[in-house]
């Protein structure tokens, strides 16, 4: 508030004083140009003269007259006095005169002398000395006029005079208060301009003060500090920027910068400096700075400045930081982090996969009813269809007969026994209580099992089987738990698959996977059929009709991936393809 | 030289012819040959000048025909540095001759085509081009411009 009025009076109090400066100077001028006119239209008049000189001019006359009356005089002295007479009332009614005689109220009187002279000049035609009272009588007027005249020209003239010089007087009084204004204005103008000088000299100190200690704060800045012109020459090179770029202020100064470090010709440098100097601040960390004496490259924080004075940009600043030291703490920072990540990742992944198996149990738990119904019946079915039989044979069936409807029922209960064990042990294994029973088996002694487990189940189905060509169809699994994926999809082709066609058991091997694909014939299952089969409880559109909970499939495939492996629907334009994949191989221990 | 002397000497045999005839102009003082007395037909012989001023006494600009002064003065081989012209009513005025050749005065013996007479500011009147010159507009040169022109002393 206050500092706003003082600004304001600091530029009024001036204005002001060069305002009445200006306003009075041209009031002074003017009026001494009024008194210079005055004094140049004074100059030209002389009535008074005028009038005398015609006053002489007739006594001269009259005095030639009274000698031309005593015969000293002759006619033509007479004539020249007449004509110089005459001229001095031509003069007298010229332009001038003629109006200062109307002026002073005699202009009648000169009329009449004029009159008279014409008179004057028949006397002196035929002029003899008798004539000389007469010509005395005419021209007894003129003088008495003329002197009359000259009376009032010489009161006209100093009345004149008087009044003009009042008003100069007054002109001149008025100018001199112009001019003590003007004095005083002056003085006022002298006295800023002495208080504004002292002011700016004392600024100047200032800043002369502020920019050696700008000086001082650069040189002993640890931070580098250059700056550079618009021309990109280093005009400012500190101490600690000789340090990080390796060059002593010398060799740089005045020189284009990208002479004098390849450092500054590196895009990220080249381009923080081109903004800078086009008015845009900028800053990058971590720039790696190499120096031909070091080994490894120093880390730097640049900030790029413009630099302007009142007119525009005037060059660029450049601060650089040594952020080494802080850039080596913070590649540290991230490689544990790293670390740190990987080990989530990695506990996160034992954790699912624990957590899977949780579930896989607990489905398996959930549906160990249904599985059991399902899994149960067909070894149930084969075991009571031989019981049966050797019931209806009764006395008529013979040893052999007896023994081997009762070996194929007790078969069925082995079956059945190690199906409630696998169960119960893979329930275990889910568990996490149990390790995996994982062995070395041969799948070929798996699929002859599985296959007259169902021969004997429906005789009437024919089952081909084929080996790979070379290796051993070793595998690492579950023996009990692969019978039993295997005895799931033969059953299940069994019951899709038309009457009169055979069911087609393949074993193959690749380096690391066996695959057994068990195939049958039929029509091929709809898209939305094949999306969903492996689903709990689902049951194909084709399944009407056939005995089945829907869980067979379910059950094989998760068996399977308890064993490493996986149960696959394979694309087929005709029939219908599942394939068991079982590892070949154990884990690799390392 | 030998030209101005024979032209001078024209001149002044003029005179002495026109002696009979009204002497107009009488000049004296330092001239060549002694003091000459010159009709109005030996000043017609002279270079005619013009011009055209308004002056103090008079209304308007008016129309000046005559010689220059510079002229006679060099015709008649004049030595001074001023000249006193005299008026037939005895008013005389010491000009000096710088002015003559700083300014085309003339010696004029018409005004706006009608001579000048005695009984007005004739028969010659000295006339400045006041209107020219600034400098002439001032009454110290006022006071030169002698009319009812009788005498030239050369001094």
């Amino acid at each position: 508030m206050t500092r706003s009025r003082h600004a304001i009076l600091g530029l009024a109090l001036p204005l002001t004083a060069v305002l009445v400066f200006a306003v009075l100077l041209t009031f002074s001028m003017l009026r001494m140009f009024e008194m210079q006119n005055a004094m140049r239209v004074g100059a030209e008049q002389n009535m008074l003269w005028v009038l005398h000189q015609s006053e002489v001019a007739a006594l001269r006359m009259i005095e030639t007259a009274a000698l031309a009356e005593l015969g000293e005089a002759d006619q033509d002295d007479l004539a020249l006095r007449l004509d110089i007479l005459a001229s001095r009332v031509a003069l007298l009614n010229d332009g001038p005169q003629r109006r200062f005689v109307e002026r002073i109220g005699m202009e009648d009187d000169l009329d009449r002398l004029q009159a008279t002279l014409a008179s004057v000049k028949t006397i002196i035609d035929d002029f003899t000395q008798g004539d000389g009272p007469r010509l005395h009588n005419t021209l007894d007027p003129f003088s008495r006029i003329f002197g009359r005249a000259a009376n009032k020209a010489m009161i006209a003239e100093w009345d004149d005079m008087g009044g003009r010089l009042e008003a100069s007087r007054g002109q001149l009084h008025q100018i001199i208060a112009s001019l003590i204004g003007i004095m005083i204005a002056g003085g006022t103008l002298a006295v800023m301009l002495v208080m504004a000088l002292r002011e700016s000299r004392q600024r100047n100190r200032m800043l002369l003060r502020e920019r050696d200690f700008s000086g001082l704060l650069i040189s002993s800045s640890g931070e580098g500090i250059l700056a550079v012109n618009r021309e990109i020459k280093c005009t400012v090179w500190n101490d600690a920027i000789a340090g990080m770029i390796g060059k002593p202020a010398e060799q740089v100064v005045g020189r284009t910068l990208s002479q004098v470090a390849g450092f500054f010709e590196t895009a990220p440098v080249r381009i923080g400096i081109e903004q800078a100097l086009a008015g845009i601040t900028s800053k990058m960390a971590y720039q790696p700075l190499f120096a031909p004496d070091r080994e490894r490259p120093l880390y730097v924080d640049l900030r790029f400045y413009p630099m302007w004075n009142d007119v525009g940009i005037v060059g660029a600043i450049l601060f650089m930081h040594d952020a080494s030291d802080r850039h080596a703490a913070k590649q540290r920072e991230a490689q544990i982090r790293d670390r740190l990540e990987e080990l989530v990742t990695e506990r996160t992944r034992d954790l699912d996969s624990a957590l899977q198996r949780e579930r896989s149990a607990a489905d398996l738990y959930r549906n160990f009813a249904a599985m059991v119904s399902h899994q149960f019946r067909t070894p149930l079915a084969v075991a009571d269809s031989a019981l049966q039989r050797l019931l209806r044979r009764g006395p008529r069936a013979d040893p052999g007969e007896v023994a081997e409807r009762a070996g194929r029922a007790r078969s069925a209960i082995a079956g059945l026994t190690r199906l409630v064990e696998s169960t119960l042990d893979a329930a275990r294994l889910d568990a996490g209580q149990i390790g995996a029973r994982r062995v070395n088996c041969d799948m070929s002694k798996i699929v002859r099992t599985a296959c007259d487990r169902l021969g004997d189940a429906a005789p009437d189905r024919h089952i081909e089987v084929s080996y790979p060509l070379l290796g051993q169809p070793i595998t690492y699994c579950d023996p009990a738990l692969a019978e039993q994926v295997l005895e799931n999809l033969l059953s299940n082709a069994n019951k899709y698959a038309p009457p009169n066609t055979s069911v087609s058991v393949v074993l193959r091997i690749d380096d690391e996977w066996l695959h057994c694909e068990v195939s049958n014939s039929g029509p091929p299952l709809s898209e939305k059929d094949r999306e969903q089969i492996f689903e709990r409880n689902h049951r194909g559109a084709n399944s009407v009709g056939v005995a089945g909970t829907g869980i067979g499939l379910f059950m094989a495939r998760t068996l399977a991936r308890m064993q490493g492996g996986d149960v696959t629907l394979q694309a087929a334009n005709e029939g219908t393809t599942f394939r068991i994949s079982l590892p070949r191989f154990g884990e690799k221990t390392t | 030289m030998w030209k101005l002397m024979v032209t001078g000497l024209v001149l002044l045999g003029a005179a002495g012819v026109a002696q009979a005839e009204a002497t107009i102009l009488e000049i004296t003082g330092r001239i060549a040959g002694g003091d000459v007395k010159l009709d109005r037909a030996a000043l017609e012989a002279l270079p005619p000048a013009a011009l055209v001023t308004s002056t103090v006494v008079t209304d308007g600009q008016h129309h000046f025909t005559g010689f220059l002064m510079r002229d006679l003065l060099n015709h008649l081989d004049a030595k001074g540095d001023s000249v006193t012209a005299v008026a037939l009513n005895d008013y005389a005025v010491e000009i000096p001759i710088s002015d003559f050749y700083e300014y085309d005065v003339i010696v004029a013996f018409d005004m706006d085509g009608q001579p000048l007479t005695r009984d007005d500011k004739g028969p010659l009147w000295i006339v400045y081009p006041r209107d020219d010159h600034q400098a002439l507009q001032d009454i110290r040169f006022d006071y030169r411009w002698v009319w009812q022109l009788q005498l030239l002393d050369v001094q």
